[in-house]
């Protein structure tokens, strides 16, 4: 009873009474089950390290227990204990090792990047692909590590794996799960089943309010490591529990599109069936009736994956009838014997319950198999744990949550069936057709995802907004986007794109501080410091934030209080590589060459492919005249990010100045080929062109320049130089007034400069004293007391 | 008898470092008095707090010396100096000297302020090129105080360096956004 009770309290999201009553259960009943549940309060509630703690003092046999601790240590940073933890555990069961082996690729990934063993972190990553093709993150710190796995590939789905997968979430028909079960469904099922146990046991709410249970839906959308699919079958759950529950189902239908399309999905999706039997403490009885019935059914074909998805579904049951107290008990015991055997017989459900209707039977396997599953679910993937908690997830959940609700009405769609608890076979169809849909949907938006992290922007905007709309109107489709034309240095693409995410959702996070960058070279401040505003109210421990405010008052000159914020960031998330770079270029700022490279190389650290730390480092050359080494830097930069037109000015300009002046100019010619409207390739090349004696050139050049930037000083200040070298004074000094014009805060010397060589244009001796002359007439102007805009006097 | 026309006060330096020509270097040095009353010294002078100020309490000439840990250009000087609230402190007579170290100091600016009421911009540009000026030291000197006073009080003072600007190249700064915008990847 306890152990029900403890389940429903974290259902319930009431983590001090889960803690509560999960230590008193432990103290009573020291078994490894109980130690399990009791860590995994203490993981849900936030407190990894208590979980970690007390894992480690006692031994983990199984592997869930083991998966958890793993987990925690990777929370808490002991990455190489982690590793250990997971790798002891592949030597167990061949079960474990599958399921570790799919988590593993996650964990992996941290361990395995810090200690540099990338290879094996991709490997480990293309492993747990293979096994669960829904899973987002690993392909997408794939992407991150520079790999280029094939979306194609990756997002596809074996007719197994759609059933096991498809199995899983629905977690009631038994009959599907033996006919698709294999090894690999193994994996996925442990999975898909963890999820999906999380997802049931947040719809489990469902049953209390519509609004509940349509959170529960998007919390169960919102399935991190798994595919929308079983969102879809969760939110079916949630969905259903709602049906059931018959207490304002309207939410959940209006959500999953009519709960007579429920009801046939239900069954297959393992959410409670279409009955709308409000919290009726027979429920769980029928439901194990039912399960029971299933389960005979499919007892001849079960494995232990069955149990676990009917166990996962009889979770969902658990969580659903969440009222009944006293029923609960007694399926949770059930599942309580089957839930630390994957292998559990279903059939230990059914002797203690009664036969109900068919319906039923599926509850009470979902109860059965939540049960199970929750065990194995905190041993798998604890990251989905809270699919609201970590950001990181969000992004990918959105993808997943949206085409999981589009995908869900498809399938609800599809998936029209009689309400008769119907055959399996149809289902895993309409299942497989879903997931079908989803897989397309990870294949767009892993291709596109994988063209950006390559930078292979323009491709990447091409496939991102090829998507239909309901994706492409949410935050991460267009966040990527919109990064996409900031790679491009398209600033004002992506600040339009920006803006519309922060209209649609406003509380997201990731991606912001490319956002603040944007609005700082578009030098808009205003806009620049609400969304500082903002985000540091929403938000204080995220570094996002405080990068969005570093930026904004970089952008005013107050570069102290703009490292302030950065190093902020910094203490918030030390893994967070953009804040390193931007508190190196704010170091670069204020003159502190030092700390700036010391902050560009724990950039690189951090982030071994983040272009624009490598470019920070070759800026720091560049301004100590170390110009070999300022190109190597930029080149290293260019590797990664082939296309950026800014990068490349910047080794032409270094190339010149090592005296590879063609060199120079071909990487130019380049950069302009890239990106035709960078007015500084243009400049650049027609500096150099003027610096070679190709004066033609150079105002040829210079004359283009002139249409596309009409405003600019320096660009008249070029051609009076080159005007002057020509020998035609009038030009030269009608331009470089104009650039003095054009220059208001007149804090250009260079330009007087040039114009006082021009006074006299024919005696170069009387030039020096005639500059003498008129610096010591400005002089006198000095020693008086005068405003600083008395510079402009001349 | 003509009356001194008074000192205009100066523009805020905080709008001057907006236009980012300049950059307040006050950070990077070390500064220290040749005398202060206890509670009012450096912390005092450099806290940008116009309501506090530094009080000497010595002799005159009061010193104020600013050492650079590596030779730095210096374009200009902003001293706050206020003559209603602090009358015969105000300083009157200021000389301004440069070098590498105390026995290295040359007056480059002398000037003087009657009934100063903001603050004070003092440029220091090089007599000849027009360019700002290079060192490791300075040391602001107060000659004179308003009504022959003895003390003086100082309440804030700034030291600006120009900022080249230049990200790439030997050019001065961009003046359009559309350049700056490809000046540099961040």
């Amino acid at each position: 009873f306890r152990v029900a009770a403890v389940w429903q309290a974290l259902n319930h999201y009431a983590y001090l009474d889960a803690v509560f009553l999960a230590e008193r259960l432990y103290a009573e009943v020291r078994s490894e089950e109980a130690l399990y549940l009791l860590a995994t309060c203490y993981y849900r509630s936030g407190k990894p390290y208590k979980a970690y703690r007390l894992l480690k003092a006692h031994s983990c046999s199984t592997p869930q227990v083991r998966f958890l601790l793993a987990k925690c240590c990777v929370e808490l940073s002991k990455l190489a204990e982690g590793e250990q933890v997971l790798i002891g555990g592949v030597l167990n069961k061949q079960k474990s090792q599958d399921d570790i082996i799919t988590e593993f690729g996650d964990s992996c990934t941290l361990t395995l990047t810090l200690t540099d063993r990338v290879a094996k972190g991709a490997e480990c990553f293309q492993r747990s692909l293979t096994l669960n093709p829904f899973l987002w993150s690993p392909f997408q710190n794939l992407c991150h590590l520079g790999e280029k796995p094939d979306p194609d590939q990756v997002f596809r789905l074996s007719s197994l794996q759609n059933c096991s997968i498809a199995l899983p979430p629905q977690s009631v028909s038994p009959a599907q799960n033996p006919s698709h079960r294999l090894d690999t469904a193994l994996m996925e099922t442990p999975q898909d089943t963890l999820e999906l146990n999380r997802l049931n046991l947040e719809s489990s709410n469902g049953k209390l309010t519509p609004d509940l249970s349509v959170s529960y839906i998007d919390s169960s959308l919102i399935t991190p490591e798994t595919g929308s699919l079983l969102g879809s079958t969760v939110s079916m759950a949630s969905a259903g529990s709602l049906l059931a529950k018959q207490n304002k189902p309207k939410s959940g239908r209006s959500l999953l599109g009519g709960p007579s399309a429920l009801s046939p999905l239900t069954p297959s999706f393992g959410i409670l069936p279409l009955d709308p039997s409000p919290g009726d403490p027979t429920y769980l009885q029928n439901y194990t009736a039912t399960m029971e019935t299933q389960s005979t059914a499919s007892n001849k074909k079960v494995q232990r994956h069955t149990s676990v998805s009917r166990i996962s579904q009889s979770k969902s049951v658990f969580s659903q009838s969440g009222n009944s107290r006293e029923v609960l008990p007694i399926p949770f015991n059930q599942t309580q014997s089957s839930a630390p055997h994957t292998s559990g017989s279903p059939q230990v459900l059914s002797p203690s319950m009664s036969g109900p209707p068919n319906v039923q039977p599926r509850r009470s396997s979902r109860l059965f198999t939540s049960a199970s599953s929750t065990a194995k679910e905190n041993s798998k993937k604890l990251k989905m744990k809270f699919p609201t908690k970590i950001p990181n997830r969000k992004t990918k959940c959105k993808t997943a949550k949206t085409s999981n609700s589009s995908n869900l009405n498809e399938s609800l769609d599809i998936l029209r069936l009689e309400p008769g608890l119907g055959l399996p076979d149809p289902k895993s169809q309409y299942q497989r057709a879903a997931a079908d849909s989803v897989m397309a949907l990870l294949r767009e938006l892993g291709r596109g995802y994988q063209a950006l992290c390559s930078y292979n922007c323009r491709e990447a905007i091409h496939i991102l907004t090829a998507l239909p709309p309901q994706h492409y109107n949410t935050g991460w489709v267009l966040t990527h986007i919109g990064r996409a034309y900031f790679e491009l240095a398209e600033y004002a693409q992506a600040e339009r794109l920006f803006s519309e995410v922060r209209r649609i959702e406003s509380y997201r996070v990731e991606g912001m501080e490319i956002y603040s960058t944007t609005l700082w070279h578009l030098q808009k401040d205003v806009a620049l410091s609400a969304l500082s505003k903002d985000l540091t109210d929403m938000d204080k421990n995220c570094p996002e934030a405080w990068c969005v405010a570093g930026n904004c008052f970089s952008l005013q000159r107050e570069h102290d209080i703009a490292i302030k914020f950065f190093q902020r960031a910094i203490q918030v998330d030390p893994g967070f590589a953009y804040a390193y770079t931007l508190l190196g270029h704010e170091f670069v700022l204020t003159e502190e060459l030092d700390r700036a490279l010391a902050c560009f190389r724990n950039a690189i650290r951090v982030n071994n492919r983040h272009y624009n730390a490598w470019y920070g480092l070759g800026m720091i050359y560049y301004k100590q005249e170390k110009f070999n080494l300022a190109e190597i830097h930029f080149k290293k930069a260019l590797s990664i990010n082939p296309q950026s037109s800014v990068l490349l000015c910047h080794i032409g300009v270094v190339q010149h100045a090592l005296k590879k002046s063609d060199a120079a100019l071909e990487t130019l010619n380049r950069a302009i080929g890239i990106d035709p409207k960078n007015p500084l390739c243009k400049f650049h090349r027609a500096s150099i062109l003027f610096a070679n004696d190709k004066y033609k050139a150079a105002l040829q050049e210079l004359e283009e320049l002139k249409q596309i930037v009409p405003k600019e000083s320096l660009v008249y200040f070029l051609i009076g130089k080159v005007y002057k070298k020509l020998g035609q004074t009038h030009l030269a000094l009608m331009n470089f007034s104009w650039a003095m014009d054009l220059d208001p805060k007149g804090a250009n010397n260079q330009i007087k400069e040039a114009i006082d060589k021009r006074y006299l244009p024919e005696d170069e001796g009387e030039d020096q004293v005639d500059d003498s002359q008129e610096s010591s007439m400005t002089d006198a102007d000095d020693t008086q007391l005068h405003t600083a805009e008395s510079d402009d006097v001349l | 008898m003509a009356t001194p026309s008074k000192t205009p006060p100066g523009a805020d330096p905080k709008q001057l470092e907006r236009t980012g020509t300049v950059r307040e270097i006050g950070s990077q040095a070390v500064w220290s008095l040749s005398s202060c009353k206890p509670g009012f010294g450096v912390d005092q002078l450099r806290d940008d707090n116009l309501e506090t100020y530094w009080q000497s309490d010595g002799s005159q000439p009061h010193l104020v010396n600013i050492q650079f840990r590596r030779r730095t250009t210096v374009k200009m000087l902003c001293i706050y100096a206020d003559y209603k609230s602090d009358e015969s402190y105000t300083p009157s007579k200021i000389s301004v000297r440069v070098g590498n170290n105390f026995h290295n100091l040359q007056e480059i600016r002398q000037l003087e302020m009657v009934e100063p009421s903001g603050w004070i911009h003092i440029s220091l540009l090089n007599q000849r090129t027009n360019e700002p000026i290079s060192t490791f030291m300075i040391q602001i000197a107060v000659l004179a105080n308003h009504q022959n006073g003895r003390d003086t009080h100082m309440r804030q003072i700034k030291v600006y360096t120009p900022v080249e600007e230049s990200s790439i190249g030997k050019f001065p700064r961009c003046t359009t956004v559309d350049f700056m915008m490809y000046r540099t990847i961040r």
